[in-house]
């Protein structure tokens, strides 16, 4: 593993929002890109705002988003004039310090979970993903996996489903007919 | 491959518990509220729905799922099977959906459980206006034209549906209309002085009449409230809304097009049942609403009757996205 | 004046007292589970108490609701998630506290201070309450929108970086707001036609995205890293340390009172405001502001607890909802057959009072539940991460879903998480992203209500501000806040200093 080697600056990671990371002076793998989808990003929100009421008017609904949108794309023209005189990061690659494989992998199962969850229902979806990120990250062994994931995923399911009434998407799983079945036995009973 | 094997233990598990009204219902009902959590709809939903839940021997999970109108919900419930597992707790607005450009599904779409109550409209006005009935605001208007600030909440909102009433008896009022996101915050306005007329649910204000904080010019109908018997009726200063009243905002609980008729008619039996519960009418007594209580045809009837009316006022002052011709929406008595 | 005796209702009755514990109890942890509200908890609770009395319903939800305000800073804290909007503040010294080993010691200080918040709420609350509601009534849209001005210039405290990067931030949440249908004219904006953007972007999936994907991301950095381990000995704040906080705290309860009693703005902008307001005015904080000052901490959790005092105020006193979890109980009290509005305090004075009692007892209930279990808590910390980062994300995708039974609402979070890890990277703060989401409405909706009043003439606008003292008090604020973030004032500061 080169891993190991190379030295990654957590400080460039930022400790909580209100200290952001980034390196001072350096631009970080990906920042230069970064910087330029956000310019282009801001001028097709000011084109898509002026396009609202276009100058209407004062008091007009595009009034607001169109002073938002060009701010936005001022502030990042500006960055991006910083970003470009400031010189590389050498002792930085983009696989190592800004998305590393584990982020990616994850990141990668958040979309796959974005995609089953409406039509295999929340409770399968979430174990599969639970089981899968947990195994790969803990590197433990599958009794323990397994243990954790449904643990957890029945708490869960308790707090939201049940006391919340939070109805998410079922699947393929008749969880209404279950349900109604689990009071039928208690009313039956009571 | 998978997608197919997906289908078939859907279908299996739906076939499984297919619903029929002998022992409908067999799992809980969800009930999608169209409006925020302590909103008129929200209260009035949540206030019926266990009565109809004793009557039917089910849950019924409610929902608040709110956005475009209302439209999110609407289509969200249309979007379901038709098996009267889902329910839609809504209010007037859908009716109007299609000629304001809000969507392409309304209540005809839609099959009404049972129609709750409606409210009724009222002009009120700052306590500093300088004026104290309706004649004196037609006169004021007259005399500083482009001054009396009035509420709105955003076209196809009853304070756009009350002003258009206005204008298609008075004529054209040089008048400016300043919108709200609903009356409660309008209201507050109006007692800050932000605005200086507002068209309002009778329900939402009759308590800050009561106490003095604003003052009523005119009941929106034909003959002066039972609850408020000191205020004049409109047609009382202008024969010419006669064409047009009665009319006020209605919250109904619906279901899709589709669903077996013994399903609609366990619902209807359920609802009809439960807002003949005392609380329940007290409830809606004290917050200013004439209970209604109409389903099958009569309800039909009635919401033909209001998208008609509605629609073609709204389209003759020029509120309209599309004509309400465009979907066979014809004016009232033709 | 015997209507003050029900004051003491709550005490008399030992099942009452009961309901406000376990609402209290069960309020702090919906509040500390992002996407959990003290709202949708109400909201559930009003089909679920029908058939009670209405006393105890009322009970059950104050507790809920002082508990639930309280609970958001717990996850801040401890994961860097707020629960709540309220508790957004919290997390900025709150979290690096935990990350120094100290979490016991910030939810200790917070309760405290959540604790003497709520007690001032309160206290206004009984004592002044017309007399607040008559000035909140007087704000017109003019000075709700020179408010909102006033809250987007935290952007500068907020962003302790590149000041440029943060202007960037908050103006992106200030669009992020405007997405979807105009509320006011049912215009589309930055929809592009897409369906899925037509009813908008909530804010609370753009908020448990930043904050509690992004740090489940960024922390996937260090799995291996063994998590920090916490010293729970010191939890009840010295008396001294309470004493020294003593003046700010008053300062920014009454900040938060105000800003609560204020229909249309809640917790989560007087939290910021008195986060803001402890930066400028704190001389020598006990560590700089983002690395875990105690500041930090004492300033917004005293006004989000205070602004639940605030709320009540314009419902006892005019049927007015404060916020959206008072204008739920309204809609209680008219099922159960109360009739809330101007009229309420005249008739049922009794109620009022009731109300009043049971919110003393849910802040002592507060205090209690928020100094017992800490350690319990701190254990979240110390799990392993392989754990901690799935559960995480689990819970921030059904948070994001449960504000509004969407979709699509799991999208947006997912996205703006992915969005705010590169944020990060590149040194971009993420607070005034969901400054500006807040914010959005409260500027956008009342600018145009303002204008339009004035039917589009700016010089009857400036007329207006400068011809109502509470604008102009506004206006000032403005001016001042934006000169003494200027450069050009931070030199000419330096260069008076220079000399001596």
């Amino acid at each position: 593993m080169t891993e190991s080697e190379h030295h990654h600056d957590s400080s460039r990671d930022g400790s909580s929002d209100a200290t952001p990371g980034g390196a001072a002076g350096k631009r970080r793998p990906g920042e230069l890109v970064f910087t330029i989808i956000l310019v282009i990003f801001s001028a097709v929100l000011l084109w898509n705002a002026y396009g609202i009421a276009g100058f209407e008017a004062l008091s007009s609904p595009g009034a607001i988003p169109m002073g938002t949108a060009a701010v936005m794309l001022i502030s990042a023209a500006m960055v991006l004039n910083q970003t470009l005189r400031k010189p590389r990061a050498e002792d930085e690659t983009m696989l190592q310090d800004i998305v590393p494989p584990l982020v990616i992998v994850l990141a990668l199962f958040l979309v796959a979970y974005g995609v089953l969850l409406e039509p295999l229902g929340f409770l399968p979806t979430s174990l599969l993903f639970l089981l899968a990120s947990i195994k790969i990250l803990s590197k433990r062994s599958w009794g323990f996996t397994i243990t954790v994931s449904v643990g957890s995923l029945l708490g869960i399911y308790l707090v939201f489903r049940i006391v919340f009434t939070v109805l998410m998407p079922t699947g393929i799983i008749p969880e209404a007919e279950i349900l109604q079945a689990i009071r039928n036995l208690f009313a039956g009973g009571a | 491959m998978k997608r197919f094997i997906i289908g078939a233990v859907s279908a299996l598990a739906v076939s499984a518990t297919a619903a029929f009204a002998a022992d409908y219902p067999s799992k809980e009902i969800q009930g999608i509220i169209q409006w925020g959590a302590g909103g008129s709809t929200d209260t009035v939903m949540r206030a019926v729905t266990p009565h109809a839940e004793d009557v039917l021997g089910g849950t019924v999970v409610m929902q608040n799922m709110t956005g475009g109108v209302g439209a999110i919900a609407l289509n969200k419930v249309a979007g379901m099977k038709a098996d009267g597992y889902t329910l839609l707790m809504g209010a007037e607005n859908p009716l109007i959906y299609k000629i304001m450009g809000l969507g392409k599904k309304d209540y005809s779409d839609f099959v009404p459980v049972d129609i709750l109550a409606r409210g009724t409209a009222i002009l009120v006005a700052n306590n500093n206006a300088p004026f104290d009935d309706y004649a004196g605001m037609l006169q004021y208007i007259k005399d500083h034209p482009g001054e009396l600030r009035i509420g709105s909440t955003g076209p196809g909102g009853l304070p756009s549906v009350v002003t258009a009433m206005m204008e298609a008896v008075e004529g054209d009022l040089d008048v400016i209309s300043v919108p709200y996101d609903g009356d409660g915050p309008a209201l507050t306005a109006l007692q800050g002085g932000a605005i200086d007329v507002m068209p309002a649910v009778l329900g939402a204000s009759i308590e800050a009449i009561k106490a003095g904080n604003m003052k009523p010019l005119a009941v929106m109908d034909t003959e002066k409230n039972e609850f408020l018997p000191d205020v004049p009726a409109i047609t009382s200063f202008n024969e010419g809304y006669n064409t047009y009243l009665p009319w006020g905002p209605f919250f109904g609980v619906f279901v899709k097009k589709g669903t077996p008729d013994d399903v609609v008619a366990k619902l209807s039996a359920a609802y009809k049942e439960a807002a003949n519960q005392d609380d329940f009418k007290t409830l809606m007594h004290n917050r200013g609403f004439t209970l209604m209580n109409i389903s099958g045809q009569e309800a039909e009837d009635f919401l033909t009757k209001w998208q008609q009316g509605t629609s073609w006022l709204l389209q003759d002052a020029g509120l309209t996205k599309s004509s309400p011709e465009e979907f066979g929406i014809k004016r009232p008595g033709e | 004046m015997e209507h003050v005796l029900a004051l003491f209702t709550v005490f008399a009755h030992p099942q009452l007292l009961l309901l406000v514990g376990l609402g209290t109890f069960a309020g702090v942890y919906v509040g500390a589970i992002p996407g959990l509200s003290v709202t949708m908890a109400v909201s559930i609770l009003i089909s679920f108490t029908f058939s009670w009395d209405v006393l105890p319903a009322i009970s059950l939800m104050i507790g809920i609701y002082m508990g639930g305000v309280y609970g958001g800073s717990r996850t801040a804290i401890l994961l860097n998630i707020p629960g709540a909007p309220s508790a957004i503040a919290t997390a900025l010294d709150g979290y690096p506290m935990a990350q120094r080993g100290e979490a016991g010691e910030a939810i200790g200080v917070t309760t405290v201070m959540s604790f003497f918040g709520g007690f001032i709420g309160i206290l206004v609350l009984a004592l002044l309450a017309p007399f607040v509601a008559d000035f909140a009534l007087t704000f017109q849209p003019r000075d709700y929108m020179l408010l909102a001005v006033l809250g987007i210039l935290l952007v500068g405290s907020l962003s302790s970086g590149s000041l440029v990067k943060g202007i960037f931030s908050g103006a992106l949440g200030i669009g992020i707001g405007a997405v979807g249908m105009d509320p006011l004219t049912f215009t589309e904006r930055f929809t592009f036609d897409i369906p899925l953007l037509q009813q908008g972007i909530s804010f609370i999936a753009v908020m448990i995205g930043m904050f509690g994907v992004s740090e489940a991301l960024m922390q996937l950095h260090h799995v291996e890293k063994a998590a920090v381990r916490q010293k729970i000995s010191r939890i009840v704040p010295s008396f001294g340390t309470i004493k020294k906080h003593l003046p700010l705290s008053i300062q920014t309860s009454s900040l938060g009172v105000l800003i609560g009693a204020l229909p249309g703005t809640g917790g989560d902008i007087a939290a910021l405001m008195a986060y803001d307001h402890a930066k400028r005015v704190t001389k020598n904080p006990s560590r700089k502001f983002g690395d875990g000052a105690i500041e930090g901490l004492v300033a917004p959790e005293t006004a989000n607890n205070a602004a639940v005092g605030g709320a009540f105020i314009p419902m006892m006193t005019l049927g007015i909802p404060g916020d959206a979890v008072t204008a739920i109980m309204i809609g209680a009290l008219f099922i159960h057959g109360l009739n809330p509005g101007p009229m309420l305090m005249v008739e049922q004075p009794n109620m009022f009072w009731f109300i009043v009692g049971a919110l003393i007892m849910a802040n002592f209930f507060m205090l209690i539940f928020g100094l017992t279990g800490i350690k319990l808590f701190t254990k979240i910390v110390e799990m392993p991460r392989s754990v901690l980062i799935p559960l995480i994300l689990l819970l921030s995708i059904v948070g994001a879903y449960a504000v509004n039974n969407s979709i699509t609402d799991v999208y947006w979070m997912l996205g703006f998480g992915i969005f705010g890890y590169f944020m990060r990277h590149y040194g971009y703060p993420l607070g005034p992203v969901i400054l500006g989401v807040i914010l959005s409405r409260l500027l956008d909706d009342n600018w145009r209500r303002a204008i339009i009043s004035e039917r589009e003439d700016l010089g009857r606008f400036f007329y207006g501000i400068v011809t109502s003292p509470l604008s102009l008090v506004l206006l000032v604020a403005v001016i001042l806040i934006f000169v003494s973030q200027t450069p050009l004032w931070t030199m000419f500061r330096k260069k008076d200093t220079q000399p001596k």
